[in-house]
């Protein structure tokens, strides 16, 4: 960990309250939901611990010792640890992405397929956000790409709220062609950056 | 007069960051089970699912109660019952590249799934614990945090 980052850690550390008596602190290292195993580091004033594999453990207990040597987490331990924790966790983002024909907000047909579809998830899911985000392709002025993008925004925000679904959990963002699924150079027409993203959560 | 106006001047540049600080919703409750409370300054919210949360709400759950948040950067937490979490820190908006993520875990039990502040800026997101912080790389984490009182 950089110098920077420790100044930062000293700072929040002095932040804390102390605690009246010793505390007892379990930290456990999982996969992510896809599979990928990050790494964490537990600092106290005495020390530090990294943990980076799968169930990698470790504790805390008091301002000044170090966290204890790593263990790995016995599974027995996790469930009956946090079983209420992690059955409430809430359902990853759905994502449907929509084209469009070129300078247009009309759909392609596929896209216009899959809209039933897509209403049909949302109704069944109910999510608390659905972010809505426009976007175009490189090819045309940054003017016209978010004006366009913010149209194809408005125009998929439209037909949701036609079906009933409430506005209110919709969240509208346009990027123009700043922000492109597909990279390529300036000016150059992509079918698959002309785009509405709509993530339910 | 001109004393005065440069009084006003400086009282208006003392109490203008708090007018910079957005207040704007930083997340909502996904799922919960039992009963949760929503402590923000001095007023305490019933949690329930579609609750908007702010920066420096204070996510209490009762025994039985569990709930599930996600922040606007799919950052996920949940929260076992008898647990307390503090949104101590939250800026997230990546169009001028500013980051940073904040949270205690006072007491309970918690589920933590790294977002999008932990893949862009992995330094600016920590987590504490009593006695300890937690710095991420991209992860999730369970961290049980034993009452003391």
């Amino acid at each position: 960990m950089r110098y920077g980052s420790w100044v930062l850690t000293a700072m929040i550390l002095s932040l804390l309250v102390p605690a009246g008596c010793a505390s007892n602190n379990t930290v456990v290292l999982v996969p992510d939901p896809d599979g990928h195993v990050g790494k964490a580091e537990v600092a106290t004033s005495g020390g530090k611990r990294l943990l980076e594999r799968p169930n990698d453990m470790t504790r805390v207990s008091g301002p000044t010792a170090a966290p204890s040597p790593v263990t790995t987490a016995d599974p027995a331990f996790i469930t009956a640890t946090f079983a209420d924790a992690l059955s409430i966790e809430p359902l990853p983002a759905e994502k449907f992405i929509l084209y469009f024909h070129t300078g247009t907000t009309d759909m392609v047909q596929g896209s216009q397929d899959m809209v039933p579809k897509m209403i049909a998830a949302i109704q069944r899911r109910r999510p608390i956000t659905i972010a809505i985000s426009g976007h175009t392709d490189a090819s045309g002025s940054t003017l016209l790409n978010d004006r366009l993008s913010s149209e194809r925004a408005r125009f998929v925000m439209d037909l949701l709220v036609k079906s009933g679904i409430d506005p209110k959990r919709m969240t509208v963002s346009s990027h123009g062609k700043g922000n492109p699924l597909v990279p390529t150079p300036d000016g150059v027409a992509e079918p698959r950056n002309r785009r509405v993203e709509v993530v339910i959560r | 007069m001109k004393t005065v106006a440069c009084g006003l001047l400086l009282m208006l540049l003392a109490v203008s960051p708090s007018y910079a600080l957005p207040v704007d919703t930083i997340g909502h409750i996904h799922s919960m089970k039992g009963t949760a409370f929503v402590h923000r300054g001095s007023v305490t919210l019933p949690a329930t699912v579609g609750t908007a949360l702010n920066r420096g709400d204070l996510i209490r759950t009762g025994k039985p109660g569990a709930v599930g948040i996600v922040l606007t950067d799919d950052t996920t937490i949940s929260l076992g019952p008898n647990s307390e979490l503090a949104l101590s820190d939250y800026t997230f908006d990546p169009t001028v590249g500013k980051f940073s993520l904040v949270v205690r875990m006072v007491k309970g039990t918690f589920a933590y799934i790294s977002g999008l502040i932990g893949k862009l800026a992995p330094d600016t997101v920590h987590l504490a614990i009593p006695d300890a912080v937690i710095a991420l790389r991209g992860t999730k984490l369970l961290v049980d945090v034993q009452d003391p009182g």
